[in-house]
C-alpha cells in the first residue's frame, strides 16, 4: 500500500510533498492530516531550498472529511486544522503550490497559504464550506481576499461555487498562473530550479519578511473564525445540512 | 415544462461548464463523462440546472443515474414538488 503522503529531496535541494491518497481523494481525515504533519516535520528537518506541495493529478484536496465536520457540530474544538495553516505560514523555505487536481475548503487553504500558486484550466477550485451550513475555517476569511480580491473572496465563501480555473483566470484572480493542467509541475518545478539556485539564507529572509501578513492575517482569523464556529456548528440547521450532504454516501 | 425543456436546460449548462461544446452536439443518450466532464464539472452541471428548474433532490438520489436522458427523467419526477 502506497503511504497516503510522501516526500523526497533531489540533488538540488528542492523538497516535493506528493499527497496521494487515492482512496479518500486527499480529504483531511485525524490520519491524513498527522501524517501530513509528520512529513512537514521530516521536509523541515532536511532544510529544503524549496518545497513544492502537489496532489493527485484529478484532486489535489477535498478538504475536512465528514468525520472532522461531526467533531466540529458536536462541539468539540479541532485545533489539527489551524495548525496545518500555521505551519505553512511559517516554514522557513519558499512553498510553491502545484495545484493540478481540483482543491476545495481546506484544500484550497493550502495554497492560500503558499508562497506560489498555480491552478489548472480544468480543474475547479472553492471556498465550499458554505454547502455544508457553516463558515469557513482554517484561515480562509482573511487569507482569501488577499489571493483573489476581497470582493471575489465574498463571492467565492458566500455561494460556495466551484470555479473551473479557467473561470478564475477570466475574473482577474492573480495567482502566479493559471495553465492547462499537463503545465502546471513543469512550471512549478521551473520555478523551483529558479528558487534553489540563489542564496538560500537570503530567500529565507526574503520569506520571512513575505509572510509576515500572512501570519497577522492568520491570528486575525484564528479569532473569527473559532467565534464564527462555534455559534455555526451549533445551529441545529448546521447538523441537519451535513447530514443530508453525506446521504448516501 | 416538458421533457425537452428540462433536456435543454442540461444541455445549456453542460455548454456553460464544459471547453469548445456546442449545445447542439450534445446527445442525451450519452454521459456528460463523453464530453469530458470531471466529477465536479457533474456536480456543477446538476446543481445549475436543478437552480434553472427551482428543484432540489438529494445526492443520494442522482447517484445511479448514467446518462443526460436519465437525468431530465429524474428532474421531470419532481418537478412542481417541493
Amino acid at each position: 500500500m502506497t503511504k497516503p503522503i510522501d516526500w523526497d529531496l533531489d540533488d538540488k535541494k528542492i523538497a516535493t510533498l506528493r499527497m496521494q491518497d487515492t482512496e479518500n481523494k486527499n480529504v483531511f481525515s485525524h490520519a491524513f492530516v498527522e501524517a501530513f504533519l509528520a512529513t512537514f516535520d521530516e521536509i523541515e528537518e532536511a532544510e529544503p531550498r524549496v518545497l513544492v506541495i502537489r496532489g493527485l493529478d484529478d484532486v489535489f484536496s477535498g478538504g475536512a472529511d465528514r468525520e472532522s465536520l461531526m467533531e466540529l457540530a458536536a462541539g468539540k474544538i479541532v485545533v489539527r486544522d489551524l495548525v496545518l495553516s500555521e505551519r505553512l505560514i511559517h516554514a522557513r523555505f519558499p512553498i510553491i503550490a502545484a495545484m493540478e487536481g481540483h482543491a476545495m475548503g481546506g484544500g484550497l487553504v493550502i495554497g492560500l497559504c503558499s508562497d506560489i500558486v498555480l491552478m489548472a484550466n480544468e480543474s475547479r477550485y472553492g471556498a465550499v464550506f458554505i454547502n455544508m451550513g457553516f463558515t469557513p475555517g482554517m484561515g480562509t476569511t482573511t487569507l482569501l481576499p488577499l489571493l483573489v480580491g476581497p470582493y471575489l473572496a465574498s463571492e467565492m465563501m458566500m455561494t460556495g461555487r466551484r470555479y473551473r480555473g479557467k473561470e478564475l483566470k477570466g475574473l482577474g484572480v492573480h495567482v502566479n498562473d493559471i495553465l492547462p493542467k499537463a503545465e502546471v509541475l513543469p512550471k512549478a518545478r521551473d520555478l523551483a530550479l529558479q528558487i534553489a539556485e540563489k542564496n538560500p539564507k537570503s530567500i529565507a529572509l526574503l520569506k520571512a519578511a513575505l509572510s509576515t501578513p500572512k501570519k497577522k492575517l492568520l491570528i486575525d482569523a484564528r479569532a473569527q473564525e473559532d467565534l464564527m464556529h462555534h455559534l455555526s456548528f451549533g445551529f441545529p440547521e448546521t447538523k441537519a445540512i451535513i447530514h443530508e450532504f453525506y446521504a448516501g454516501k | 415544462m416538458t421533457k425537452q425543456e428540462i433536456v435543454d436546460v442540461i444541455k445549456k449548462n453542460i455548454a456553460d461548464n464544459l471547453d469548445d461544446i456546442d449545445v447542439k452536439d450534445i446527445d442525451p443518450t450519452k454521459s456528460m463523462k463523453d464530453y469530458g466532464a470531471n466529477s465536479l464539472d457533474i456536480i456543477e452541471v446538476v446543481s445549475c440546472s436543478m437552480r434553472d428548474l427551482d428543484i432540489r433532490i438529494p445526492r443520494s438520489e442522482l447517484a445511479d443515474i448514467g446518462n443526460i436522458d436519465q437525468l431530465a427523467d429524474k428532474f421531470l419526477e419532481n418537478i412542481g414538488k417541493k
